[in-house]
């Protein structure tokens, strides 16, 4: 058959238009993912030829009283920090939704936070938790806190709610935004019919409002969860995972393992780690989302 | 069976095709970079705290070189902190450059990509005065040089001499317990110390090791494989370590990294840490009153000795470098007297020579406050001392183990735990030694 004709067919040609973009996916997105897990079966140290090592590097890792306190701290700090986002976020989205002065310029504003590259940003937050020169400690100070103050990334526990109050305050945007173009897709009639109904302000929120946005909100917290288990440059920054672990994340712990220490088989192993926990959230996510 | 054709005119499809064909093949037959008769040699170093040590390279020792030889030399620079991440790259894929710079761990880790270099070194320490012993500790592997020693970056005691003066004190103690003691006036007249206990690259492991070793304590025996972590002599640094944190210290030591004790340094906020010579550098730039009021001195002794970190840096010829012995050429000429004097000297003495032809050189008169870095260097070893370098003492590094140990214990846990808890760590590292 003339080549100008095999062309010509339809299911040839879509798939001759498809090639690019699935080789694209295969090669950026497939290949890291096969060759990771390639990685995570294999003892290989730094630029010598693995060996095939079966499961050894997870049971090494159940072993590691290190992983399972990063694990801890990756499942503490996501948890909350979602939840503080989402919370926070309804709360903004739902003020943004008003009507005041300014609005849009105000509205521009919050995505501040979002735009700053996350680097940035948190090397401000370094400065600002600082004890020495902390606008949070002077001012903690001058109300009659004990000099100097509370030592936010030296303390263990306040390490760790330094980084989700962080996380939350650059997340909070998204979910902020996003939740605030789901509320002006709820048609005002049907606040209208609520009110003519007599339905307080509590009553239209919870009857109305939140079933409307609940598919959003769903979506918006799939993203963050995914966002924040793997979160990586704002502990980097910030603590490196110190003090003593108190802040290592599933990311930083495989980064210093693979690249501090040159096992990247056994560093490979903790980032895919992550990988049911995550798979597993997913999947009860899309389950509920298409039976709504 | 055909399947149905698209709605546009066929023609047009085809043509598209065409077209696409004929700009690819248009792309492929362009004419690559020109000059395949001039050679290259690309050396990656990381970015150094010292401006114009960079910038000799690059505007004095390449165009010397090019002249000479008519070889370029490329001096690529990386950021601080990211040189074993671009070293990982190009080892793994083979290609990037001919020559690199190593930290500490990095001949350890990439041995097996490096050329052997101990003709070069060997010639070396003929001609200029022979090899400090710390030397070869940090860059031969397997008995073979895999790297040209370069300088340490040591890591000692900066002391402010004002405030040690409030409490009588006009020399730096010869002891931990005796610098603990001066430590305990210092914090009561608000001038508390601050060494790092965090997850930093340097400053944490500068003074911990040493602490360690000084008490008499080692993660592992010299055979480098037996764990020897648990001891009472570790248990004693960890007991001193805690007091020391307590009685001397800021708490927000243990979350620190390593510009923490620069910034506080300079804000004046502690008066003795354990940091490079950057420290004196910076402040006599920056902030002179502070540098006036700045010493340094050797890491004090404990029962069992004085001990300093190795802190080697290091130059490797890639083994699959197209310009092997060009590079070799390099390296020769880079590392005589002219070319590595004029080198060292426009960094003062913030990196110290590891031949014994420079112990009295020149470039020590400029800051004599930095003689104590030029004698600490014999007894500075690697951490994971006294057993040889290997990729296990690498990880142990990567994964903090000593400073957490020390770290936890300031925070409260009891010795017999954090020494238990490093131990089954070790265990686990040193399994595959």
């Amino acid at each position: 058959m003339p080549l100008s004709v095999l062309l010509d067919r339809q299911s040839v040609f879509s798939w001759l238009m498809m090639a690019a973009p699935l080789a694209f996916l295969a090669a950026l997105v497939g290949y890291p993912f096969f060759y990771g897990i390639l990685l995570s079966l294999e003892y290989r140290p730094v630029a010598h030829t693995g060996t095939f090592v079966g499961l050894k590097n997870f049971i090494a890792d159940a072993h590691d009283a290190v992983f399972w306190r990063t694990a801890l701290n990756t499942f503490i700090y996501t948890g909350v920090a979602t939840l503080l986002k989402m919370v926070g976020g309804l709360g903004l989205a739902l003020a943004m939704n008003q009507h005041f002065r300014m609005k849009n310029l105000v509205r521009a504003l919050l995505l501040l936070p979002f735009i700053v590259p996350t680097v940035l940003s948190t090397v401000a937050w370094l400065w600002m938790l600082d004890p020495a020169f902390s606008v949070v400690n002077r001012l903690l100070v001058a109300l009659g806190w004990p000099k100097p103050g509370p030592s936010w990334l030296g303390d263990p526990t306040l390490a760790m709610v330094s980084i989700i109050i962080i996380n939350t305050w650059r997340g909070l945007p998204f979910y902020g935004i996003t939740l605030l173009a789901g509320l002006q897709t709820v048609p005002s009639e049907l606040y209208e019919a609520a009110s003519i109904d007599g339905a307080g302000g509590w009553q239209r929120f919870r009857y109305i409002t939140l079933p409307m946005l609940r598919p959003i909100i769903l979506i918006v917290t799939l993203f963050s969860v995914i966002f924040t288990f793997a979160d990586f440059q704002l502990v980097y920054v910030l603590t490196h995972g110190g003090p003593a672990n108190a802040t290592q994340l599933f990311a930083t712990y495989a980064f210093d393992i693979a690249m501090g220490a040159g096992q990247l088989g056994l560093g490979a192993s903790v980032a895919l780690a992550m990988l049911p926990a995550l798979a597993l959230l997913i999947v009860a996510l899309t389950i509920y989302l298409r039976r709504e | 069976m055909t399947g149905p054709a698209i709605n546009h005119p066929t023609t047009n499809r085809r043509g598209f095709l065409k077209l696409a064909a004929a700009g690819t093949a248009a792309a492929l037959s362009r004419p690559g970079p020109a000059g395949a008769a001039e050679k290259t040699i690309t050396i990656l170093h990381e970015s150094s705290f010292i401006k114009p040590f960079d910038e000799y390279v690059s505007k004095t020792l390449a165009p010397a070189y090019e002249k000479e030889t008519g070889i370029k030399v490329n001096y690529e620079v990386t950021s601080v902190g990211s040189l074993p991440t671009r070293i990982s790259t190009i080892a793994e894929t083979g290609s990037g450059a001919d020559v690199t710079m190593n930290g500490l761990l990095q001949v350890i880790q990439f041995s097996n990509k490096y050329l052997d270099v101990g003709d070069i070194a060997d010639d070396l320490g003929k001609a200029q005065g022979g090899w400090y012993d710390a030397a070869k500790e940090g860059v031969v592997v397997d008995g073979k040089w895999k790297a040209i020693p370069f300088a340490n970056i040591g890591q000692l005691m900066n002391w402010r001499t004002d405030h040690f003066a409030e409490v009588g004190v006009k020399k730096f103690p010869e002891t931990w317990e005796e610098l603990h003691e001066v430590g305990k006036k210092l914090k009561a007249k608000d001038h508390p110390f601050g060494f790092e206990l965090g997850h930093g690259f340097g400053d944490n492991h500068g003074w911990l090791y040493p602490l360690l070793w000084s008490y008499g304590g080692a993660e592992v025996a010299s055979d480098g494989k037996t764990v020897v972590i648990n001891s009472d002599e570790t248990a004693r640094a960890v007991d001193f370590c805690r007091a020391f944190f307590k009685d001397t210290m800021l708490d927000d030591c243990l979350g620190w990294t390593d510009v923490s004790n620069n910034k506080a340094w300079m804000a004046d906020q502690i008066s003795c840490t354990n940091n490079a010579e950057s420290i004196l550098w910076f402040a006599k730039r920056e902030f002179p009153d502070i540098a006036k009021a700045t010493d340094q001195a050797m890491n004090p002794a404990g029962p069992k000795g004085r001990f300093h970190l190795l802190n080697l840096i290091s130059h490797s010829i890639f083994s699959f470098s197209p310009v092997k012995e060009e590079a070799r050429a390099f390296m020769r000429w880079l590392m005589e007297p002219k070319q590595l004097g004029g080198w060292y000297a426009i960094a003062d003495s913030y990196y110290q020579p590891l031949l014994h032809g420079y112990d009295n050189a020149p470039m020590w008169n400029v800051e004599p406050r930095n003689l104590p870095y030029r004698d600490a260097l014999a007894n500075a070893h690697l951490p994971g001392w006294p057993a040889p370098a290997s990729r296990q003492l690498a990880e142990s590094v990567a994964k903090y183990v000593v400073v957490d140990m020390f770290a936890k214990a300031c925070a409260g846990t009891s010795t017999k735990d954090v020494i238990k808890d490093a131990e089954a760590q070790l265990k686990d590292i040193y399994r595959s030694a």
